[in-house]
């Protein structure tokens, strides 16, 4: 296999944008070649999970390389729920490491707020299993909300914690000109004052309105190359060095240990197994906080803290912009936003963005080695990425 | 008349399935829809639950009570949930009854109560 490096990124503020899916999908990618300098791209894939349904547009790629007048480079569109931008990834970094092609275009997009809010959460809801959730009403903040209850019956996570999350993600999000939120929150504002029930209300108890992450338009691209062609453009050399992918039961309540996300466990071994590293090598992480017990757990099960003790690095400040391990600088989903699709463009853009030395205000000092955790459906298809600077 | 929620047995090595599946977790027998059909109980202790304030359009009430439920038999299945003060570990029981509505279709399922 061949060795696969980041030579362009490009982004979309994750925000409501008015204009069309394709377009989100080729804006960044536009930035992307421009970053890289390369344009001779051969093979293009583009994450998305919503078009048909929620768009009404099929073969989404084909729009999308014509657009960019890549035509005729080959083109797909990958869609894998919540999980399609790392999917989407994978397959490129296989499209290069194979000899196939040198340079390739990943993209995802999403536009989410053509539609209301109700029929957003519907339409994620659709990733639930049809007769065993889906009927009952079962969206993803319930999933989150009775994985939440557990969580704090068996590890003593609080609602403090969760708010602690939010506050944390959101004051990133204030230095990402990116990002969805630009709203500073307080753990006074939305837990302790007497107006902390009306500004923060349960939206499936006991996770409240600050612990779901925001329905966010956006795009996000990066421009996936060998070895040979990042040696020949003046960018810094980040290496894709570490991929793992993980399934899990499709029905939430078969699972043995409904607290353990397995498919997390697995994927994050096999990305540092293939890499080389261990979870102590990071300096710089996204984890996908699509709820913010997520990234807690998350935190966990990628192997960065002990099980039941994410909520205790976090009380440390271990995982603040200034901490032993930021997780989530950019804002997190939480503050940066979720348009599904893109997400786990979005995070390798921020990744890069760091490893390079580029992310200003948020910059995490002298960071090598970073990682993304892509999580799809209820933790039944995860994704997760390690980066390496390599100069 | 009662109605019930099925699960599906494998006739190669009787492992119980909820929801249905393709091929056997345990076995992995290759012949296509090897199971037959067995009636879950209707016994239960919760397991979680939550209470749900943003629902989809179609349901016309203000929340909505969710839970997974531990049967008798051991097999999990989730629901949704009447209970005054739910409780973890508690002991429910179900009634199979009209969990979603839309136009031209109903949807049944399991409702939880306290035992």
């Amino acid at each position: 296999m061949r060795d696969v490096y980041v030579a362009g990124i490009g982004i979309t503020s994750f925000t409501r944008l008015e204009y069309p899916l394709a377009e989100i999908a080729a804006f960044p990618s536009m930035l992307a070649m421009q970053d890289s300098g390369l344009t001779d791209i051969e093979q293009v894939y583009v994450a998305n999970m919503g078009g048909p349904r929620v768009n009404h547009q099929t073969a989404l790629a084909s729009a999308v390389v014509d657009s960019l007048s890549l035509t005729p480079a080959g083109a797909a569109a990958i869609e894998n729920g919540p999980a399609s931008g790392s999917a989407a990834i994978k397959e490129g970094f296989l499209a290069v490491a194979s000899g196939m092609h040198d340079i390739v275009l990943v993209t995802g997009a999403e536009r989410m707020r053509e539609v209301n809010n109700l029929e957003a959460t519907d339409f994620i809801a659709t990733l639930t299993h049809p007769l065993a959730e889906y009927i009952y009403g079962v969206t993803l903040p319930s999933h989150a909300a009775m994985f939440t209850r557990l969580y704090m019956e068996q590890y003593g996570v609080t609602e403090r914690h969760l708010a602690m999350v939010s506050v944390k993600n959101q004051n990133n999000a204030m230095l990402n000109e990116f990002a969805h939120l630009h709203q500073p929150i307080t753990i006074e504002g939305i837990l302790d004052s007497p107006e902390a029930m009306t500004n923060n209300p349960y939206i499936a108890e006991p996770l409240r309105f600050f612990d779901a992450c925001p329905v966010s338009d956006g795009g996000a691209a990066v421009i996936l190359v060998s070895e040979k062609v990042a040696k020949s453009i003046d960018r810094p050399l980040i290496k894709l060095a570490g991929i793992g992918q993980a399934t899990d039961s499709h029905a939430v309540h078969e699972r043995e240990n409904p607290t353990d996300l397995l498919a997390v466990r697995r994927a994050a071994e096999l990305s540092f197994g293939m890499a080389g590293l261990e979870p102590s090598d990071v300096d710089v992480a996204e984890l996908h906080d699509a709820f913010t017990i997520l990234e807690i757990a998350e935190s966990e099960e990628v192997g960065f803290f002990p099980k039941g003790e994410g909520h205790i690095a976090l009380e440390k400040g271990e995982t603040a912009l200034d901490g032993r391990l930021p997780i989530n600088p950019s804002g997190g989903l939480k503050g940066k936003g979720h348009p599904v699709g893109a997400t786990g463009v979005g995070q390798a853009h921020e990744i890069v963005h760091q490893l390079r030395g580029e992310a200003g205000e948020r910059q995490v000092a002298d960071a090598k080695v970073g990682f993304t955790c892509n999580f799809g459906g209820f933790g039944n298809n995860v994704i997760c990425l390690t980066f390496v600077r390599e100069d | 008349m009662a109605r019930d929620i099925y699960a599906y047995e494998c006739t190669e090595c009787g492992t119980l399935h909820y929801p249905f599946r393709m091929r056997c977790k345990n076995c992995g027998e290759l012949e296509p829809f090897q199971f037959k059909t067995v009636a879950l109980p209707k016994r239960g202790k919760l397991l979680t639950f939550t209470k749900v304030y943003n629902l989809p359009a179609e349901y016309e009430v203000a929340t909505l009570g969710l839970g997974i439920v531990e049967l008798e038999n051991g097999i999990r299945v989730t629901g949704q949930v009447e209970l005054d003060d739910p409780k973890i570990g508690m002991d429910v029981v179900g009634v199979v009854d009209i969990v979603r509505q839309e136009t031209y279709d109903s949807f049944w399922g399991f409702i939880f109560r306290a035992a």
